[in-house]
């Protein structure tokens, strides 16, 4: 209140007012050099997972194809319509189906926002799936990127099994039968399998408890999993030195950077210092080394780039749910199993083996996949060829999972399309 | 931390003891600290199995009545879906087959033959016994008593060995 420290008067304080909140909040203005565009990417807390500079290899569309980025935007449209659903879903075995008829026929956008997050689920599952098909071929998972592929297994894991919890939630024939089908594989499992299956169900048999436990799974405990996965997953990204690429454009982790380069002390000046990657968010950008800089700064090359897969991917569901409604099938009937009774396409190969042998089918084989998936960034440790396509050094590691995947595709399809009734063979012509 | 913290107060002021000392109490404090926190840890998480672990089910009653002997005329298999049993009735002889496949839990179709499952293909002859497809057992046949009321009872919690009737 002294007159000396007199402030701004009030209509300076009115006119100034929208540029001052905005810049309360931002702190830095749009970005107009290389200073700002670093302090953009550091100083905001939405930006500051990027890097403030990414490597141009990085953004090749080609070599990451965008999937993880993909899987990521998915999970957000299914988080944001998972919310909304819930707003009129009942886990209920007597309501549940009803909500599903009212969501068709008197909720606004409800069938809409049904498709929308159904098609989402399946688009996960499968871009998951590819995505870690791209970090295998590119051979991406060896050192130091070893804990980070053991992670995306478990990604991998967590959204088969929100996707399947999901399923059961419409309460419908489809739904009924193939959970009924599903826990009982895990009723398989050696020793603790018919107590996982009870805990699973709360009950004998797929009724009102196992409706509420898959419901509270699906909706609260799964999507928490997967969101701290996803965060560690990230962060690692960033830990284990960005994206893979080949051995020839990869940067030392920490550079050695001249501190005259920098603002630093006067009696440091003289001193080689090693500085990380926030080094550079102070002072003109050095050169490092001999080593020619092939990165370029995340605001605005990064953000362009992943805003353009969010669009895409935005796009596609919204078309993908225009055209086509979920399938809602009768309501439950205990009685009269649809013949055949299948499982969600992803567990179609799963049901197929099944088929043949319950135990083999269905914890065996898949229980040894998961296992090899685990290990995979242990078992093979020679470390040439990441960072390219289907590299020459990596033909056998390459052979034998193009040869697993293709299996595992090919029992897929066959359960999705040439199995009728009593699970016999039929031609789909 | 608090460990940490109290054994340097402690250190201050028994100067005198010996350093190896203060060193032992420390560590000890802190593998009871340890122990203590682990094992609170792993006891809450049982206790959370136990939790989700249901002791009554809202489902079926194992044992239920399915009504007089007299409805179960001679010479027919009456299938209950709802129950997930079959009743077959062999001139005076009566028995409770379980229609839940044991392949993967479908509930199976009574045919001519005996019983098929819609799910995978599992095929059954009269008595249960596996006669095609990935069924890993026979069906399982139930305990099935006469009550003093006059009705059948059957108690799906009782498995008995197949070839068992009921004589009424």
């Amino acid at each position: 209140m002294s007159d000396t420290t007199k402030g701004p008067g009030l209509l300076t304080a009115v006119r100034e007012f929208p540029a001052n909140v905005w810049s309360s909040i931002f702190r830095n203005p749009l970005p107009s050099n290389d200073l700002e565009r670093a302090s953009t990417s550091f100083t905001n807390f939405f930006l500051h997972v990027h890097p403030v500079k990414v490597d141009r290899h990085t953004l090749r569309p080609l070599y990451t194809l965008g999937l993880g980025l993909m899987s990521f935007f998915l999970f957000l449209i299914l988080v944001v319509t998972g919310v909304l659903l819930m707003f009129y879903y009942v886990p209920s075995t007597t309501q549940a189906y009803d909500r599903m008829l009212d969501l068709r026929g008197t909720v606004a956008f409800g069938i809409f926002l049904r498709n929308m997050h159904r098609w989402s689920a399946h688009g996960m599952v499968a871009v998951v799936f590819l995505h870690m098909c791209r970090v295998f071929f590119t051979g991406s998972y060896k050192k130091p990127r070893e804990f980070n592929w053991v992670l995306g297994v478990g990604l991998l894991l967590v959204t088969l099994f929100l996707s399947f919890t999901g399923y059961l939630l419409p309460w419908d024939q489809l739904a009924f039968w193939a959970i009924t089908v599903g826990t009982s594989i895990a009723g398989y499992a050696p020793l603790v399998g018919k107590q996982i299956q009870f805990l699973l169900l709360g009950d004998a048999t797929v009724g009102q408890e196992a409706l509420l436990r898959f419901y509270v799974l699906h909706v609260a405990v799964l999507p928490l999993v997967l969101t701290l996965l996803i965060a560690i997953h990230f962060w690692r990204i960033r830990k284990d030195g960005g994206l893979s690429r080949p051995e020839a454009s990869a940067p030392a982790q920490a550079v050695t950077v001249t501190v005259t380069a920098v603002a630093a002390p006067a009696k440091e000046k003289d001193k080689k210092k090693v500085y990380g990657l926030q080094g550079f968010v102070r002072g003109p950008f050095t050169k490092v080394g001999n080593v020619p800089d092939n990165s370029v700064f995340s605001w605005p090359n990064l953000l362009i780039a992943e805003l353009f897969v969010f669009v895409l991917v935005v796009a596609a569901i919204l078309v993908l749910s225009l055209m086509f409604n979920a399938p809602l099938e009768q309501p439950v009937n205990v009685m009269h199993p649809p013949n055949p009774a299948k499982a969600p396409w992803y567990f179609l190969g799963l049901q197929e083996m099944v088929s043949y042998s319950a135990f083999w089918g269905g914890v065996g084989v898949p229980g040894v996949f998961v296992l090899l998936l685990l290990l995979v960034p242990y078992i093979d440790r020679k470390p040439g060829g990441v960072g390219r396509w289907f590299a020459s050094e990596r033909l056998l590691a390459n052979t034998i999972f193009l040869t697993l995947v293709l299996v595992n595709i090919m029992f897929i399809i066959i359960g999705t399309f040439f199995r009728g009734p009593n699970w016999s063979m039929v031609s789909p012509w | 931390m608090a460990v940490a913290h109290g054994s340097h107060e402690e250190s201050g002021r028994a100067g005198s003891l010996p350093l190896a000392e203060t060193m032992n109490r420390r560590r000890m404090l802190g593998w009871f600290t340890g122990f203590g926190l682990f094992g609170s840890a792993v006891l809450s998480a049982f206790s959370n199995f136990v939790f989700i672990k249901p002791r009554a089910t809202y489902g079926q009653p194992a044992r239920f009545g399915i009504g007089r002997p007299e409805d179960f005329p001679p010479g027919t298999r009456i299938a209950m879906d709802v129950r997930r049993v079959c009743i077959v009735r062999d001139g005076n002889r009566l028995a409770a087959i379980s229609t839940t496949c044991t392949h993967l839990g479908c509930i199976v179709g009574v045919a001519d033959t005996g019983f098929s499952c819609p799910c995978h293909g599992s095929r059954y002859d009269q008595d249960g016994n596996v006669t095609g497809g990935p069924a890993p057992k026979p069906l399982a046949w139930y305990k099935i008593s006469l009550a003093p009321n006059g009705e059948l009872e059957v108690d799906k919690g009782a498995e008995i060995a197949p070839g068992t009737y009921l004589d009424v």
